[in-house]
């Protein structure tokens, strides 16, 4: 990887800059503008409020909130390097079914997570009615029950749902790690894992880890309704409580501040290690074979967060909708469905192509200052969704506003109220997917081959399209189909920028949810579930090919 | 086979990316084209609340609505758009969102004659601005089995000690308790209002958590013995078609609070008209249409709340639970107290 980079960048490095560079840069910018509108609103008067909240809630915020990324970090760690692990590894029973059911739980948004949990561990849920009846208690007062709705329970809601984002890709790092490897740590009586497994995939669990952290420093639908103060909960209580958008912004880039640090950290890290390997693997991996017990332990080690992250939600779901006999209103809930695959597939789409169009500039042809620009302009991920779309609406509206100066119409618009800010939104935020999947899939390609098809006569395009394109479009896919299941959650941009009379099932779903109609909300719940099935089944062969 | 049918089309569409991103933008400008005879809203009041109204007017006058609901930002929305938003009428469910819009001054005045006589002075805006449609109280409920009938008669009894781990209440940060701080520092001060809110924090149950019903819920489960909500809640749980509910509603008593003295503490929904509206004339049409009888009694009859225009009676089940006095405080009292209600709430911890 670090040769590439080398050589990529000594070769860069002699060319003008060109149509590539230049359309990158435009892209980047483009995907900054919103992030960049936000920090200038931050930059106004706040009114002396940053006082007040240092002495009152402030460092409660920011205690919970490191608090909950540290939690949630160690749990979906675990959960997603543990299940990566044995699924390459070893052999057991199920293992090829688990293999693709452990990234169902990415199709599960947190906060109906939530709502579900609540209803399952509550006071009245299954769980503690069938412990009174157990043990003959009467009284909450009798015994002790963990409240679901604190840290504790927000720390297991998102890990269990968020730790796809890990398992996926330390799985392919587990398995493009030469065999010779582990064989050499078997030799010297030293762990597979340890020594060898768990280091070489370090750069994978940290960019599937950064992806997790930034969703947890975002999240507002989960700790919401825990009751968990974080950063988030205080920025809607300085803006809608105070009327202080300006202190919002500024609290919202707190959270920005802490994953940009933490990356830059971990690239700083990095930046002694080299990762390079030289050759293709001689021979596949072959998983080992286990004992009764070890057979055992991998099946639990995989059914934990399945069971957390799926069976019990959607057990809920289910069971809301068996119950419920609400099959009235499945005609409404498919025209929404159809709304939401179309935002969906376009944002997928279009995620898809700038991603690749930014990584292949910045790769071949754009120099070290392309590379870091991309990255930056990929953080709009980290941003809480309400407030990222405030800073998309304020771009939208100065781009709007030129629009009309040029067609002479004061209500001539191009992107406010239709589907087109939508789309610029899913692009701003979820960039940073697609550009993740789609840069480890160039950094897994040898770093000759762009050299190898030109010395063989092929132009610079013509390569691309011959040779690098059809290497990388598994991971193009594997980006797409992710940035489709996110979108097909995002819940607090689609509600502000969405059209009139425009429902995705996100917004139908928490419409419902948020008046406690939480029977009438399990189906178009269970349909965003059923509609990211099968882009995770996709996904999962992809996976598998590039493995 | 799907996958490279799949990368096929990624390619084609890659080759052709600057056609794709300009389409899509246009597919915005194509969303939005503009009707004759119809009334664009942006609401903060729940879509399937407001679905009964949309409809009466649509059967009444052949007006045509359009909505974007959203919980926040609508106002940043509306300000971003300018002049060129086209959002005709605005909705929200506090006081202090209509401040917020005035504030930011997205509303437009109106002078009718029509509103101004069904809408009494101190519950619309002095400008025409904006105005209230309806009224809910925040009551207190209490345990019907572990608390007397009586026992608790003003929001300030919450503050005695005897009550100490028996109090239930959502986050004191939600609008609703920001709203009812307010009324209280509008009563007696910042400072007095900082100690009676100490004081309730001390005779917390548990950490401020859930909605409203999760209030009643948890007096029934026997968690606590009195609990804060707004007055609509109990009628939703007691008719609704939730069984457990009914449940949660038969065990606790309702107090209208501040009888013997200012009154109930009421917040209002509302709206008014967006400054830069394209149908401003069925704008007005349409708040006018909210303010008369047959608008006026969907309130009650969808959400147990109560009429806004004092002609209007509120049904049935909303006069069995008694009349009551209200708090007469001009109601924009409340919008220009919630910062200081917020920091209030901020320094004790609620």
């Amino acid at each position: 990887m670090v040769a590439t980079f080398l050589s990529s960048w000594a070769h860069v490095r002699s060319r003008r800059a060109d149509g590539w560079s230049i359309g990158a840069l435009s892209l980047c910018l483009l995907l900054l503008g919103p992030v960049v509108a936000l920090i200038l609103k931050a930059l106004g008067d706040s009114g002396g409020l940053w006082g007040h909240l240092l002495d009152t809630v402030l460092l409660r915020y920011i205690s919970n909130t490191l608090v909950l990324m540290v939690g949630v970090g160690i749990l979906a760690c675990l959960f997603g390097v543990a299940t990566a692990w044995v699924i390459t590894r070893y052999e057991f029973p199920g293992r090829i079914l688990f293999e693709w059911m452990l990234l169902l739980p990415a199709a599960i948004p947190a906060y109906i997570v939530a709502y579900t949990y609540t209803d399952f561990f509550e006071y009245a849920g299954p769980v503690q009615s069938q412990l009174r009846m157990l043990f003959g208690w009467t009284r909450p007062s009798d015994y002790w029950f963990p409240e679901i709705r604190s840290l504790g329970g927000a720390t297991l809601v998102m890990a269990s749902v968020l730790y796809p984002y890990i398992y996926m890709v330390t799985r392919i790092a587990f398995r493009l790690t030469p065999a010779s490897l582990f064989e050499i740590a078997l030799v010297h009586r030293k762990s597979q894992f340890w020594a060898v497994g768990l280091p070489l995939a370090r750069p994978a669990i940290t960019a599937g880890l950064a992806l997790v952290l930034m969703e947890v420093v975002s999240d507002f639908g989960t700790v919401e309704y825990f009751a968990v103060e974080t950063l988030t909960l205080g920025i809607f209580n300085v803006w809608l409580g105070m009327n202080n958008i300006v202190a919002a912004a500024q609290i919202s880039l707190v959270g920005f501040v802490f994953i940009l640090s933490l990356l830059g950290l971990e690239l700083y890290a990095r930046s002694r290690q080299r990762f390079a390997s030289t050759s293709r693997a001689t021979h596949a991996l072959r998983p080992l074979h286990l004992d009764l017990r070890g057979q055992t332990a991998c099946i639990l080690v995989c059914c934990i967060p399945l069971l957390f992250g799926f069976v019990i939600p959607v057990g809920v779901l289910l069971k809301f909708v068996l119950t419920g006999g609400l099959v009235g209103n499945v005609l409404a809930i498919a025209e929404v469905l159809g709304g939401s695959v179309l935002v969906a597939g376009m944002a997928a789409l279009l995620i898809t192509l700038v991603s690749t169009f930014i990584v292949l500039a910045a790769t071949y042809r754009g120099g070290a200052a392309l590379r870091r620009m991309a990255m930056v302009a990929s953080t709009g991920y980290a941003v809480p969704g309400t407030m990222l779309a405030i800073g998309v609406l304020i771009f939208a509206g100065s781009v709007d506003r030129s629009f009309a100066a040029v067609t002479g119409d004061g209500r001539a618009s191009l992107l406010l109220g239709g589907v087109g800010i939508l789309i610029l939104a899913y692009l701003v935020r979820f960039q940073a997917v697609g550009y993740g999947a789609v840069l480890s899939g160039i950094r897994r390609l040898p770093d000759n081959m762009m050299g190898a098809s030109r010395v063989l006569g092929n132009g610079f395009t013509s390569s691309l399209r011959r040779v690098i394109l059809p290497l990388l479009s598994g991971s193009m896919v594997a980006g797409g189909l992710l940035v489709f299941v996110d979108v097909m959650k995002e819940l607090p941009m689609t509600l502000l920028l969405r059209p009139f009379d425009f429902e995705t099932l996100a917004t139908y779903t928490y419409q419902l949810a948020k008046d406690e109609m939480l029977e009438e909300a399990a189906l178009p719940a269970l349909m965003i579930v059923i509609a990211g099935l099968l882009p995770v089944i996709l996904m999962n062969r992809m996976l598998r090919r590039t493995e | 086979m799907l996958s490279s049918c799949i990368f096929r089309t990624l390619r084609d569409g890659l080759r052709a990316l600057p056609v794709t991103l300009f389409s899509l933008l246009m597919l915005g400008g194509i969303v939005q084209s503009v009707h004759a005879s119809e009334v664009n809203i942006y609401s903060h009041r729940q879509q399937f609340l407001l679905q009964p109204f949309l409809d009466a007017f649509t059967a009444e006058t052949g007006i045509k609505t359009n909505v974007v609901y959203a919980s926040k930002g609508l106002a940043q929305r509306l300000q971003a758009e300018g002049e060129a938003s086209p959002a005709d009428v605005i909705l929200t469910v506090d006081i202090a969102r209509l401040g917020e819009y005035a504030d930011l001054d997205l509303l437009a005045p109106v002078s009718s004659d029509i509103l101004n006589a069904n809408i009494p002075a101190h519950l619309r805006a002095t400008d025409g601005r904006w105005f209230a449609f309806s009224t809910r109280a925040r009551i207190v409920v209490t345990s019907k089995e572990r608390v007397a009938d009586g026992a608790i008669k003003d929001f300030e009894d919450l503050a005695d000690p005897q009550w100490q781990g028996r109090i239930c209440t959502r986050q004191g940060s939600h609008v609703y308790n920001r709203a009812l701080m307010a009324s209280i520092i509008a009563a007696h001060g910042e400072a007095a209002a900082t100690e009676w809110g100490k004081a309730l924090v001390a005779n917390l149950a548990r950490r401020p958590q859930g909605n409203d019903r999760a209030q009643a819920k948890a007096i029934f489960e026997g968690q606590c013995d009195i609990g804060i909500m707004n007055h609509y809640y109990f009628g939703k749980m007691m008719f609704g078609d939730k069984p457990e509910q009914r449940d949660w509603a038969n065990a606790i008593r309702l107090v209208f609070t501040n009888q013997e003295n200012r009154g109930a503490h009421v917040n209002i929904s509302g709206g008014g008209v967006a400054k830069h509206s394209p149908n401003r004339d069925a704008a007005v049409q349409f708040l006018e249409f909210l303010t008369q009888t047959t608008a006026q009694q969907l309130y009650g009859e969808i959400n147990f709340e109560y009429p806004a225009n004092p002609s209007v009676d509120p049904g049935g089940v909303l006069q069995s639970w008694g009349s009551f006095n209200r708090d007469e405080l001009n109601i924009e009292k409340l919008s220009e107290l919630a910062p200081s209600a917020q920091m209030i709430i901020d320094r004790i911890g609620w």
